[in-house]
């Protein structure tokens, strides 16, 4: 009963916290119209406000006749799986209370690595892509090792080092791509076409992207579930997480432990980068860091660094970052919007006061349930 | 205002205080005090000092009861108000910031300024003149991390004195301190009473008491002995006051039949970062099948032992065996797999993950144990299984394995410690205050079983602050002085409390012949 | 190609671009050095110097004057630390996510304002013009003197501000009672309170200086560096400040040293990338400041674990 309660309450106060973020989404829109090179009265802003919010929060799963947007629903799924992803490492390295953001360049890593593997090794279809995405997974949990090594050997914070790395990283990947394995027939810079047999094909084919990595995807959810809640690892990464003097105490591996938690920090966002190259693409042309890092940390921080929620917030963020590129496609409202929306998610999810006085009187009604209930059990 | 007897400058009438997790830490103490006087505040740890003088210095507020400062009837709801009303406080542990200099740590809040730059010449020179005028020698342009402890209390003094602090409360001030510095302390402590400042002086040490306080007011279990003048009080008297049992209850158990050695420690040493000697060439053994106590005012080493025997930190010489083989310096995991088991003085932050579920806090040394696991996958029946067994077995009140540590009662968290520690199969048992700030229930229960597996062959080594707990526990006793054992009592069916209390507060010491019939060497 | 490198390396040219590429970056790592002493790590740096990167330029351009542009950024900073220091001091969101949500809006949130004021798309183009950006001075009589007029004359009053700043943190922290709160709170907050100084005030106003700096590593990116904001301006320097942070021990001067450093390493990479024969390394050069950056908190770690064993060591032969 009193956990059935706060488990309600941590509901609302999520709900909460998505509502005020975009509560605050809708004033920038509407300042948007509001300041518009052309002049809106107040009325129309209004108007167009509410149109935009149509398009953005109703608009990726329905057509404008009311209709389901199959195809809609379709891409949503697709964007969910590089997200998926990095939620995960994120959710991994997170429980350890490792603040490693290397996720960002990972992706970029990772995808690039099996891009390589794509154009260059000869092999048959299905082993290809496999091969493509373990070589990018372990490419990644390799390079993890730096941040996770000089904090464990050092103490040296694994936030600036990833922070930095996330650039090194970007910068060597650029370079190999353009002096070593650009496609010079190409008008931008971009690799040779991957090879069939590397491809990772659509469920159904229909131009929505919708890869079986999706698959994949779902499939790493559960497995990385398993892993933090059933296995002994996992168990030992969050136990370190809430408390590293009582792990050591108890007889855990701490150094090792959180070296572990990035290694598969850096190996799910590397499988990440690699499935949504091989799924979106057919050859490797990202020029920057690809953002989905980043989200991953918006998920991790929505799904409470709980795997099995991952799917649930990346499905959010893929919705709201359709729904803002309808708005910016029909209404003229920049896609960017879905970066204020995060930003106001992320500070209100994570306020552990937010809303804490209302918590507080919950906490007090269930004490003194309990007490009355132990009078009454005395009683009899 | 509502006044009352100016005899006193301090008068706290009636305190009670009960925190919030159900502990009773005061019941209706009275406490005076005389301006101008050294009023010792006694009682062994846990007796309440500590909570009444935070009281008195507005760190806590008071259940039910009233505090009067000359005779004004006041609110310390905050040490800026207590310091208002003239009370200063020097704690335990240091309130100082290391990397700044003394005078700067002295006018910390209340910095002398020119305009708006700190006039820091002004600063040294408050801090040289107040230094002067109560003799209290500090380097004024020194930082505070390079300065030895001595005088890093001096610069607490002074802080309190700077702002105008009539009445001090000096909490332990001894306990970090050398004998040559505690010399000089009590020099300039009576150099400041002879200027009518008034002191508080906490304490539990018996030759310090008498030598400086004028009155001393005793606290046991929370509840005030009473006060009395120093000078016509003996030291046995003040022991007898400050030690006793009040409930002597008694644990059924049967006489111990110890067999071979299991734990066998030999000259243990350890100085602590304070250059203190918290461990003095300590040698004894736990024998399979006894519980040995160890006694003694918290301070006087315990918590170091206990520390090294579980590599929580590193001695400076000495050995320490399991069955014949090294645990000093050993990964917790592997003392453990030696079938050495811990109750940490500590519970929240080594015994327990709060933020984890119950099950998970069961488990948390056995996870890579064969039977919880199907090759890389817990096997969560047989955890469930275990954890329902040990919720069972252990009588942990919950709705489920599945609860939050943190919301158990503290009784409840403790009893999930046990079953964790108790349930390995341990050869050795290291129980470090095993029922402190704990409910009756739960202490009762812990200790029984406590016997139960010592009876069942496992050498119990038992530390604990409560004289009631390790003298009825224990089949025998060792006690701590000074980071040395002061007595050993082979059979403590017999142990009289006036004794040990002399033996806990260093009035004696008995022969290294008799102590080291603790090592059952032949 | 090694003496084509030095050539290039070892002219005035490459002096000044030094202290003009190592200016923002120091502002930032000042702003992480007094957000620090108060213990709060404000990774927000990078985005508050994009958001107020973008403000301050448009507001030069709205009112044609740099002075109230700066003024601006300064502002949006100060604004965008009390929001992270609310939201950590009164919400409890661990200060490494609100900073990661004021980054957020410094990628994402800066292209939305830019097209919400002034309808353009990931750049301010156009808008800046020679007169609203920040002047620069010439020394008289220095800047004759070889080298070192290339060290002192010419640079951008925001230049001069922000190796003067250096000696102000330094006054602010050291001479100041803010500073002494402020120090006090950062290294035992339980000791300020206990003598009446409230740690949550001191910790806002920190982490407000830390946004003003952050603001003003900003103006100087929109307003004199880039001559005009766009998106991928700050590329990280605000993260490679708190890097400085930590390599300069958290002092003012160690900062301005590290800063100095990751300036080198910059003006090196933007040497090198004009050099023919190095044509091709262009990316790997590109990285090196943030390999400077790791390769120096190494070295930092290490010698503060040595330093701790030495400390150990010598404590125990007395």
């Amino acid at each position: 009963m009193k956990d059935k309660r706060m488990t309600l309450f941590n509901f609302v106060r999520g709900a909460a916290a998505i509502l005020i973020s975009l509560a605050v989404g809708t004033v920038f829109i509407f300042l948007t119209f509001a300041l518009a090179e052309k002049h809106y009265t107040f009325g129309e802003c209004l108007e167009n406000t509410g149109e935009a919010l149509r398009y953005m929060l109703i608009g990726p799963l329905f057509k404008k006749t009311g209709d389901f947007n199959t195809m809609g629903l379709f891409q949503i799924l697709a964007a969910m799986i590089p997200i998926t992803f990095t939620g995960l490492a994120t959710c991994v390295m997170f429980s350890a209370n490792q603040f490693n953001l290397a996720g960002e360049g990972s992706v970029m890593a990772g995808g690039f690595v099996a891009a390589l593997c794509g154009i260059y090794l000869k092999m048959n279809t299905g082993l290809h892509a496999v091969v493509c995405i373990v070589v990018a997974a372990a490419v990644c949990a390799l390079i993890m090792l730096i941040p996770a090594l000089l904090k464990v050997k050092l103490g040296a914070s694994e936030m600036v080092t990833s922070l930095m790395m996330n650039y090194v990283i970007m910068y060597v990947v650029l370079h190999f791509l353009n002096v070593h394995f650009a496609d010079r027939s190409k008008g931008s810079t971009q690799t040779f076409p991957f090879a069939a047999t590397s491809k990772i094909g659509e469920i159904i084919p229909n131009g929505s992207k919708l890869t079986w990595g999706f698959v994949i995807a779902m499939v790493f959810v559960v497995l990385t579930a398993l892993f933090m809640y059933r296995t002994r690892w996992g168990y030992a990464i969050r136990m370190i997480g809430a408390n590293q003097s009582f792990a050591k105490y108890s007889g855990m591996k701490v150094g090792g432990t959180i070296v572990l938690s990035q290694v598969v920090g850096g190996m799910l966002a590397g499988m990440g980068g690699g499935i949504e190259v091989m799924g979106r693409f057919n050859t490797f042309l990202w020029k920057e860091l690809p953002g989905y890092g980043w989200t991953g940390v918006t998920i991790a921080i929505l799904a409470k660094n709980n795997p099995i929620f991952v799917p649930l917030a990346a499905f959010f963020i893929a919705y709201l970052n359709k729904g803002c590129s309808l708005m910016s496609t029909y209404c003229n409202v920049p896609s960017e919007m879905i970066d204020i929306i995060q930003a106001a998610i992320f500070l209100f999810f994570a306020a552990e006061q937010f809303l804490s006085g209302y918590r507080q009187k919950l906490v007090v009604k269930n004490t003194r349930a309990d007490l009355m209930k132990t009078a009454e059990g005395r009683k009899a | 205002m509502e006044k009352t007897n100016t005899e006193y400058v301090v008068q706290m009438k009636g305190i009670t205080k009960v925190y919030p997790n159900g502990i009773a830490a005061n019941q209706s103490v009275d406490f005076n005090v005389r301006e101008g006087e050294i009023h010792a505040l006694m009682g062994e740890n846990g007796a309440g000092k500590s909570t009444l003088m935070k009281m008195l210095f507005g760190l806590e507020q008071p259940t039910e009861g009233e505090i009067y400062v000359r005779g004004e009837k006041v609110h310390l709801t905050s040490p800026t108000v207590a310091i208002a009303h003239g009370i200063g406080m020097v704690h335990q542990h240091f309130m100082l910031v290391p990397s700044l200099t003394v005078a700067e740590n002295i006018v910390l809040g209340i910095p002398p300024r020119k305009g708006i730059f700190i006039d820091y010449k002004k600063a040294v020179e408050i801090t040289e003149e107040y230094a002067k005028k109560y003799n209290l020698h500090v380097d004024a342009n020194a930082k505070v991390m390079d300065i030895p402890v001595g005088m890093k209390q001096k610069v607490e003094i002074l802080k309190a004195l700077v702002r105008g602090a009539k009445i001090l409360i000096l909490d332990e001030p001894t306990a970090v301190l050398t004998t040559q510095e505690t010399a000089e302390l009590f020099k300039e402590l009576i150099h400041l009473k002879n200027q009518g400042y008034t002191i508080i002086f906490i304490s539990h040490k018996l030759k310090e008491i008498k030598e400086i306080t004028d009155r001393m007011t005793i606290l046991r279990g929370g509840k005030s002995m009473g006060v009395y003048d120093t000078k016509d009080t003996t030291e046995q008297e003040i022991s007898r006051l400050m030690v006793g049992r009040d409930v002597v209850l008694s644990v059924e158990k049967d006489q111990a039949q110890p067999t071979d050695v299991v734990l066998r420690v030999k000259d243990l040493e350890y100085t602590n970062e304070w250059n203190r000697k918290m461990l003095n060439k300590v040698s004894f053994a736990v024998r399979k099948g006894e519980i040995l106590g160890i006694a003694g005012v918290e301070g006087n080493g315990q918590a170091e032992l206990v520390e090294m025997l579980f590599n929580l930190n590193q001695p400076d010489g000495g050995t320490a065996e399991v069955n014949g083989k090294n645990i000093l310096g050993v990964d917790q995991d592997r003392i453990r797999a030696m079938g050495v088991s811990l109750i940490p003085e500590d519970r929240m932050t080594y015994g327990i993950a709060g933020d984890g579920t119950i099950e998970e806090n069961l488990i948390s040394d056995r996870c890579d144990k064969k039977k919880f696991n199907i090759g890389p996958l817990f096997n969560m029946r047989a955890i469930h299984q275990e954890s329902d067994r040990l919720i069972d077995e252990f009588d942990v009140l919950c709705k489920s394995n599945q609860q939050q540590v943190k919301m158990l009662s503290g009784g409840n968290i403790q009893k999930v410690v046990v079953a964790r520690e108790f349930s390995s199969d341990p050869i050795l048992i290291i129980a470090d205050q095993p029922t402190r700030g704990i409910d009756v229930g739960a202490t009762e229960f812990i200790r029984k079983k406590l016997v139960e597996l010592s009876r069942a062959g496992a050498a119990v080594l038992l530390v604990s602050a409560d004289l009631n707990e390790v003298i009825e526990l224990s089949d025998s006793l060792m006690v701590f002085y000074g980071g040395q054992i002061s007595a050993y009592f082979e059979d403590t069916s017999s142990i009289n409390d006036e004794i040990m209390g002399e033996y806990m507060l260093g009035l004696k010491h008995q022969s290294e012949e008799e102590i080291r019939r603790v090592c059952h060497e032949g | 190609m090694f003496s084509q490198l030095m050539s290039m390396v070892l002219t005035e040219d490459f002096l000044f671009s030094i202290i003009r590429i190592t200016a923002p970056i120091l502002f930032a790592a000042l702003g992480a050095v007094v957000a620090e002493k108060a213990g709060v790590t404000n990774i927000g740096l990078e985005g508050t110097m994009m958001i107020s990167a973008l403000l301050g330029m448009l507001v030069s351009y709205w009112t044609q004057s740099w002075v109230l542009g700066v003024l601006m950024a300064v502002l949006v900073g100060i604004l965008l630390g009390l929001m992270m220091g609310f939201f950590n001091l009164k919400l409890k969101t661990d200060i490494i996510l609100a900073g990661i949500a004021v980054n957020m809006l410094g990628g994402g949130g800066t292209i939305f304002l830019l097209n919400m004021l002034v309808h353009m798309k990931g750049n301010t183009g156009s808008l800046s013009s020679a007169n609203i950006l920040i002047p620069t001075i010439n020394i008289p009589l220095i800047d004759r003197i070889p080298v070192l007029r290339s060290l002192l004359s010419g640079h951008s009053v925001l230049t001069y501000v922000a190796f003067l700043s250096v000696l102000l943190v330094w006054i602010l922290l050291y001479r100041t009672s803010l500073g002494l709160n402020i120090r006090a709170v950062g290294e035992n907050a339980n000791a300020a309170s206990s003598v009446g100084v409230s740690v949550n005030k001191i910790r806002y106003i920190a982490i407000g200086i830390s946004g003003a700096f952050a603001g003003l590593g900003g103006a100087f990116m929109s307003m004199y560096y880039s001559q005009g904001w766009n998106s991928g301006m700050v590329a990280g320097r605000g993260f490679i400040a708190l890097a400085a942070q930590a390599m300069g021990r958290g002092e003012p001067v160690g900062a301005m040293l590290s800063s100095l450093l990751f300036g080198l390493a910059q003006a090196l990479k933007n040497k090198v990338t004009g050099l023919t024969g190095l044509a091709s390394y262009n990316y790997l050069v590109a990285s090196i400041p943030y390999i400077v950056t790791i390769v120096g908190l190494v070295i930092y770690a290490a010698s503060t674990i040595r330093r701790a064993k030495r400390h150990r060591k010598a404590s125990e032969e007395k």
